[in-house]
């Protein structure tokens, strides 16, 4: 279990200010649980996911996982990117072994441990191509490939299919739900799109902004395994339209000030 | 022929504008105007004559035996010292006023300085070639280190890297570029080096070569000489290009825009 507590976040500002991106945020996700955090943008979302990753740190409160707080990165952890982040000068196999090389495995080994992941996402034949030579869904395919090579008990993933095109997008979602429902995962999912969050996920966390706290916690009681059908579904398009009108009112004036 | 030349256009225009500033310089020089202009067909003989000579086989020996003992190390040293500079705050406060004013120094006025330091011998060309591409190396790799994405360090360090292996993965292959524009920029300038400290010293290698037949009004040898360093300075970057292309697939072609800093 993961367990996120009182957690706030304030940034100086160049003023000489502060600035509170976050603030006692507090909730926690259930093994194997897939938990979307949906927010407009600013919310605090992928700075909180930073802070489950161990590459930044909350200001207070703290963040436990199985009853031991955080202090760094881990091997229980693997993140995916919104923007793909492979090595450009490495080949797809050395970017799908690269989270393995940096827990100690020599680059020869990685690249073997690498393949059968690879194939898991579809890439077998793409092996020896470089990143370049990819298009943007098969990069986030080489993302989630190294992320589960390490073999990790939680997945986060900062709205890993933001940067691709809508068809691209959704054949994403329906691999990455095939995939959690054969590896039961803990998924920590961030995303602005409603529907990929209902979609995909158990739970829902909406979050405010200026500052970012917990607006609410949704249950999506659809049942597994989804498919496509679902999305027609009168609960999809309830839990949808609630999530609209929860979000489009902080979406009022994206230039407010932030509050003192 | 049609698709020969489109395919080679900028070749065959290059030889074409050479030829023209050739046959330029063969009449100038058939009419006799001045003595600093030969007719290209008598510094053509003297090329023949002169690269095949003991004396020049000697100095150009002599040369890159300096070259090879001075660049490497240069290269070296540069690196070392530039991703410090890149990486760490403190050294680059500390060195980058250091690098900056050998970068902008007329390094010919330090040559005299470097003969008071090592002597009219091996020595004092040495460090004129290290002077001259040491901090040009600095500055391009402190730049690729400096321009390293973030995202991806971060990344790196989400998967558990440590220090040594983000500079060892992620730093150093993407600053690869920059460092190879710094090399390749030191090559040449490690042959202008080297020709220019032993232009001072007057007696050995192809710089004293140079000097002594310029001081004998030799005009054509010399321009045979001149003609084989220019044609040196160029294999030497085009080579350093060479291997850039084959160690760098994902780049897609060299050049020198990519250069954080040229230098005089």
């Amino acid at each position: 279990m993961i367990e996120i507590k009182e957690i706030g976040r304030t940034f100086n500002t160049r003023d000489g200010g502060t600035f509170e991106a976050l603030k006692d945020v507090t909730f926690s996700v259930k093994d194997k649980e897939f938990f979307s955090i949906i927010g407009p943008s600013g919310c605090g979302k992928t700075t909180l996911l930073k802070m489950a990753a161990g590459l930044t740190r909350p200001t207070t409160g703290s963040i436990l996982i199985d009853g031991e707080a955080i202090t760094g990165p881990g091997d229980d952890r693997a993140m995916v990117f919104q923007s793909f982040v492979l090595l450009p000068w490495a080949d797809v196999l050395t970017n799908v072994g690269f989270g393995l090389e940096m827990r100690g495995m020599s680059r020869r080994e990685s690249r073997e441990a690498a393949r059968p992941f690879l194939d898991r996402v579809g890439l077998t034949r793409f092996a020896e191509h470089y990143p370049h030579e990819l298009s943007g869904g098969m990069q986030q395919r080489v993302g989630l490939a190294r992320a589960l090579a390490v073999a990790p008990d939680i997945l986060l993933m900062d709205e890993p299919f933001g940067a691709l095109d809508a068809q691209t997008r959704q054949l994403m979602q329906e691999d990455l739900m095939r995939l959690w429902d054969s590896e039961q995962k803990t998924v920590i999912f961030v995303t602005h799109s409603m529907d990929e969050a209902a979609y995909l996920s158990d739970r829902v966390l909406v979050m405010n902004t200026h500052p970012g706290t917990v607006r609410e916690i949704l249950d999506v009681p659809l049942p597994r395994p989804r498919d496509e059908s679902v999305r027609r579904s009168s609960v999809f398009s309830e839990l949808t339209s609630h999530m609209w009108h929860e979000l489009r009112g902080m979406m009022g004036d994206p230039t407010a000030p932030a509050p003192e | 022929m049609h698709n020969f030349y489109l395919r080679n256009k900028n070749r065959i225009l290059a030889g074409i504008g050479l030829l023209i500033g050739l046959a330029i310089w063969e009449v100038i020089g058939r009419l006799g105007l001045s003595p600093a202009f030969p007719p290209v067909t008598d510094v053509l003989g003297a090329v023949v004559e002169v690269w095949t000579s003991s004396r020049f086989l000697d100095a150009l020996k002599e040369s890159m035996i300096s070259v090879a003992l001075a660049l490497p190390p240069s290269i070296v040293f540069g690196v070392i010292v530039g991703v410090l500079m890149g990486r760490y705050r403190a050294v680059e406060w500390a060195l980058d006023p250091l690098v900056n004013v050998f970068l902008s120094l007329p390094l010919v006025a330090l040559i005299p300085v470097l003969f008071l330091i090592f002597g009219l011998g091996r020595g004092s060309i040495l460090a004129t070639i290290v002077i001259y591409t040491f901090f040009i190396v600095v500055v391009n790799t402190a730049v690729g280190v400096q321009t390293t994405d973030e995202r991806v360090v971060e990344m790196a360090r989400s998967f558990g890297a440590n220090e040594r292996q983000i500079v060892r993965r992620v730093v150093l292959p993407s600053a690869l570029p920059l460092m190879f524009a710094g090399v390749r920029i030191a090559a040449g300038r490690a042959v202008r080096g080297v020709i220019i400290a032993e232009q001072v010293i007057g007696l050995i290698g192809l710089g004293g070569l140079v000097q002594r037949l310029g001081g004998a009004f030799a005009v054509e040898n010399l321009y045979a000489v001149i003609l084989f360093v220019g044609l040196l300075g160029l294999v030497t970057m085009e080579s350093v290009a060479f291997a850039e292309r084959r160690a760098l697939p994902w780049v897609a072609s060299p050049d020198d825009s990519g250069a954080a800093l040229q230098g005089a």
